[in-house]
């Protein structure tokens, strides 16, 4: 009876974040098993050395480019009105780096050689162009995010003057933006790139992989962005968010579905063409082997086309349910693809013994410690985004707008 | 004015100095960079004949106590390859040592590189057990180390002794061509492929002869007199890697 | 300055100087090892202990110490002519050895000056082993007849020149009681059908025929007697034949049955399995691991709940028009 009470008394907020606590503890315990027995509790193999921890990191960047697109949009084409949605963007950003990062840190053999590819340098390498640019873009966001954190009342009152100077980094927002942008664009095509450039994959080897890369990446770090900035809104009247905004940005995403369906139509048609051993394999995995629920369901019905209907057409682009449903479907997808551009690649054994190669296929299911960890990461993430919500206000519409009034007031008119 | 002009002097001199000592400097790091090492000027290739070969797996056995290798692992595993009249063929798979490895292209760190002779090197120190070297190799040549290796080798002393360090745990390792042993016979001035102490493990324990090793620089070599008096075939030659190995195939004839 | 006050600063200096040039020169002391005549074959042990260890635990380390030769030199008198094989570097002027059984420098010498830097010198031909294990007793030299040493095998291998036993490859001599398992590991290919041959059925081995061993017998003693090694031209010869088959010869027929009753009822070995080839590539199939109908169906009814729950009143909709175009009233 008395636990009962207790139970009830429990506020729906305190309950999250004891559950993303369980998670997250859950989580660091399996982290520590990996560093302590090494990788030898996952289920990779010489065959597949990569597999649910690289999905993370590399679903975690790409919902991430949010922050790029919108910062981008913001400051270069001078799309002032987003502005609140680029602040909750560059810090889910900031999160979502910052999660790739512990992937990363548990899934390299010797997480204390992590340091290496940045002293280290093989400039022909794509592994390192990416681990530099989102090293550099992890310290752009940081600043970018500085007015954020600048924003907290704790800060405010303990430190002002830190809590100044750090609100007055966002006077370079637009410097920031425009490295931000070219390092973003450098990476999340790398990323794609650094699966296409390895002859040794056939299926894996052209040059559109990282176009697709970048587009599915800005559809869906801004659906990320939107989808978090509704939830937070449905959940507490804290938060409010400006309907209008956020109906633009969803509109734009679904004009971005529409350009990834056409890349994903044609990089899917045109391998469907004569055999080439690995590569046709590869296609069979994905649309009649045990890929094909992921990649049909998954990746097109609901990834790309019911979304794309469902922004572009007003009624349900207009509709909270409907809008957030959409978004929810574009981050699915994009972590799907993800997961079977790695996956399909890597079952796909080819022989190199004298003849036509012959194609066998291994398969790969992550362990239990695998699983734990990487939730371990998610839940983080989530943890993150909600105490950001909470205590720091990155989903406050409002919030930056009586910071820019406070700005106007106190600055000569700047351009704008 | 004749201040400036002291400024501007001054300025020239420090710049004529300071260009003077960046073009010293390249000038003794190009020197030091080619400070000849023990094998520079060769370009190393291991020719195996296939018609010789039973699958017996000595290379395997002297391979993993020489190099001090876990069981688990395997840098030159013997693969069935079909048959020729009734009798099986085998192939003996060591790292290709390409010449346009992929391994090495997408290394992030340079853990991966090539030493001038030819043989793609690995620096355990440097390897941070990213595995994209292993996911990008067409051979499989690669293996991760999941596992520590603390026990006793099961082929130490009886196939061997180990010539190098035991790898730790979490990096990547490969087939090296024996270069310790290559190195060493250099300077104590014997012949890679010719005297067995200078030459690959895997080569010397053949117990029907059908590893060779040497210097494709040198026309005398016994390398370069099997390739060019006998048809020869690379692994996945099409794919523009530039392996080093050569097999030499087992017909009706010689099988 | 009065003489004991001098006399003490000066042992005190002296002190000093001493204990100074002292450090200095032990830190100076410190040369690499002298050349010649330095390292023994006593020395060998501090760096090759495993090498130490498999040598003392086989023939060649205890040649001197084993129970059936000591009985016997003992018994003649300890001619010093035995040691000329089973110690080493025995000298028959002053009847000394350099060690005892058949150690390091019986086989490695002369020892470089400067080993490490430079290999310890080894003969691999069968000369070498040749000089203790070519005594005519041994009948070794029909091993000159034998394909392999036609074809340049050397005696190591197949036997492992430490331990003075057979070599071991990944298992194979594990599979088999006698030497036959490395047999099969070369010769592969004999190995595809002896399997399902008569002989092998009643339990013959390489061994038997090739080497002369008796049938069921795995222990080397028991074949022969002090210094007689078996037949190392792997060529079977009527005699071998004969072993088993002297009542078939000239009398076919029921004596067939005989001799494989007779093999049969003195143990016989089982065939070792073919070595496999040392090709570990895991978990590989030539078709993808199906996912199960199952598994699909089960996705596709989360995602179902999920699309059911949003798309709900639609669903009610279209069930009640569904309804009402059967003329049923609401």
């Amino acid at each position: 009876m008395k636990i009962r009470l207790k139970l009830s008394k429990l506020s729906p907020w305190l309950a999250w974040l004891i559950g993303m606590g369980v998670v997250v503890a859950a989580g660091v315990g399996a982290g520590l098993i990996v560093f302590w027995k090494g990788l030898s509790v996952t289920n990779l193999t010489d065959l597949i050395p990569w597999g649910l921890w690289i999905t993370i990191d590399l679903s975690s960047i790409a919902v991430s480019a949010g922050a790029f697109s919108l910062c981008a949009a913001v400051y270069l084409l001078g799309l002032k009105r987003f502005q609140p949605v680029a602040r909750t963007a560059t810090f889910i950003g900031l999160i979502g780096y910052s999660m790739a990062l512990l992937t990363l840190l548990m899934d390299i053999g010797r997480p204390d050689r992590f340091w290496h590819a940045v002293v280290y340098w093989n400039k022909h390498s794509l592994l390192w162009e990416v681990t530099m640019c989102v090293t550099l873009y992890l310290a752009v966001l940081a600043l970018e995010s500085m007015p954020i954190f600048a924003q907290f009342e704790w800060l405010k009152k303990r430190w002002p003057k830190l809590s100044g100077k750090m609100s007055h980094v966002h006077h370079y927002a637009p410097y920031l933006a425009v490295i931000g942008l070219g390092l973003s664009m450098l990476h999340q095509s790398s990323l794609g790139a650094v699966y296409g450039v390895l002859k040794a994959r056939p299926f894996w080897y052209r040059p559109d992989v990282s176009v697709l890369f970048i587009i599915s990446a800005v559809a869906g770090g801004m659906s990320l962005t939107v989808f978090a900035s509704m939830l937070s809104a449905r959940l507490t009247r804290r938060v409010s968010v400006d309907d209008s905004l956020l109906e633009r940005v969803a509109y734009f995403i679904g004009w971005t579905l529409v350009l990834y369906l056409y890349f994903r139509f044609w990089d899917a048609l045109s391998m469907t063409y004569t055999y080439t051993p690995g590569r046709t394999e590869g296609l069979q995995l994905l649309t009649r082997g045990p890929l094909s629920f992921n990649f049909w369901a998954g990746e097109i019905l609901l990834g790309i086309v019911a979304p794309m209907v469902l922004l572009l057409y007003r009624p349900t682009r207009t509709s909270q349910v409907w809008r957030m449903l959409a978004l929810l479907l574009v981050v699915g997808g994009v972590v799907a693809y993800r997961w079977d551009t790695n996956i399909s690649g890597l079952m796909i054994v080819l022989t190199y013994l004298p003849g036509e190669p012959i194609v066998e296929y291994t398969h790969y299911f992550p362990s239990l410690i695998e699983v734990l960890s990487g939730a371990g990461v998610v839940g983080y993430g989530l943890l993150a985004f909600s105490l950001g919500v909470r205590y720091l206000r990155v989903v406050d519409h409002r919030a930056v707008e009586a910071h820019a009034e406070e700005k106007q007031l106190t600055e000569p008119a700047t351009t704008d | 004015m004749s201040q400036s002009k002291m400024n501007r002097r001054d300025f020239l001199k420090i710049t004529a100095v300071g260009v003077t000592a960046l073009a010293g400097a390249q000038v003794i790091r190009r020197a030091k960079a080619s400070e000849p090492t023990p094998a520079s000027g060769r370009k190393w290739a291991m020719v195996i004949d296939q018609s010789l070969c039973n699958g017996c797996g000595y290379c395997v056995m002297a391979c993993r106590a020489h190099n001090d290798i876990s069981p688990e692992i395997t840098w030159n595993p013997v693969l069935e390859a079909g048959q020729v009249g009734d009798k099986k063929i085998y192939l003996p798979r060591p790292c290709m040592q390409c010449s346009q490895a992929p391994c090495v292209d997408v290394c992030p760190v340079k853990a991966s590189h090539y030493r001038p002779d030819g043989i793609v090197m690995m620096n355990y120190d440097r390897c941070i057990g990213c595995r994209y070297c292993e996911v990008a190799c067409p051979y499989g040549a690669r293996s991760f180390n999941w596992k520590a290796f603390t026990e006793q080798n099961p082929a130490v002393p009886e196939w061997g002794q180990p010539e190098v360090a035991r790898r730790p745990r979490g990096v990547v390792e490969k087939c090296a061509f024996c270069y310790q042993r290559i190195d060493r016979g250099l300077t104590l001035g014997m012949t890679p492929g010719v005297d067995p102490d200078a030459t690959p493990a895997c080569v010397v324990v053949c117990p029907v002869g059908a590893r060779f090793f040497g210097d494709l620089n040198d026309p005398e070599s016994n390398v370069s007199k099997l390739l060019k008096a006998r048809t020869s075939y690379r692994l996945r030659a099409d794919m523009g890697t530039g392996p080093r190995v050569y097999y030499l195939s087992a017909t009706e004839e010689n099988a | 300055m009065p003489k004991l006050e001098r006399l003490i600063i000066a042992v005190m200096f002296a002190l000093l100087a001493a204990g100074i040039t002292l450090v200095v020169a032990q830190a100076q002391t410190q040369q690499p090892p002298q050349p010649t005549n330095s390292l023994t074959g006593d020395s060998c042990v501090a760096c090759h202990k495993d090498i130490y260890d498999t040598w003392q635990s086989g023939a060649h380390g205890q040649s001197l110490t084993d129970p059936v030769f000591a009985e016997s030199w003992n018994a003649q008198g300890k001619p010093g002519a035995c040691l000329v094989c089973h110690a080493t570097g025995y000298d028959p002027a002053t009847g000394s050895s350099e060690a005892e059984g058949v150690a390091c420098t019986g086989c490695h010498s002369p020892i470089p000056p400067n080993h490490p830097t430079d290999n310890m010198p080894i003969d691999a031909s069968p000369d070498l082993c040749g000089r203790c294990h070519s005594d005519p007793r041994f009948a070794t030299e029909n091993w000159k007849l034998s394909a392999h040493y036609q074809r340049s095998m050397t005696c190591s291998v197949c036997h492992d020149p430490h331990s003075a036993g057979m070599k071991s490859v990944a298992g194979a001599i594990n599979t088999s009681a006698d030497a036959s398992g490395l047999c099969a590991n070369c010769h592969k290919g004999v190995m595809q059908n002896f399997p399902t041959s008569k002989h092998a059925e009643a339990g013959v081995t390489c061994v038997n025929c090739h080497l002369g061993f008796n049938v069921g017998t795995t222990d080397v003693t028991d074949f022969f007697s002090a210094h007689k090694a078996p037949d190392h031209s792997f060529v079977p010869t009527l005699d071998t034949c004969n072993k088993c088959h002297t009542n078939q010869m000239h009398a076919p027929g029921e004596s067939v049955a005989a001799a494989a009753i007779a093999i049969e009822e003195s143990g016989g070995t089982p065939t070792p399995l073919p070595t496999p080839v040392a090709t570990p590539i895991p978990l590989v199939t030539n078709q993808p691991v199906p996912v199960s109908p199952f598994g699909f169906a089960g996705l596709a009814g989360l995602l179902g709940v999920v699309g059911g729950m949003v798309l709900s009143p639609w669903l009610e909709r279209l069930y009640r028009h569904l309804n009402n175009k059967e003329g049923r009233k609401k």
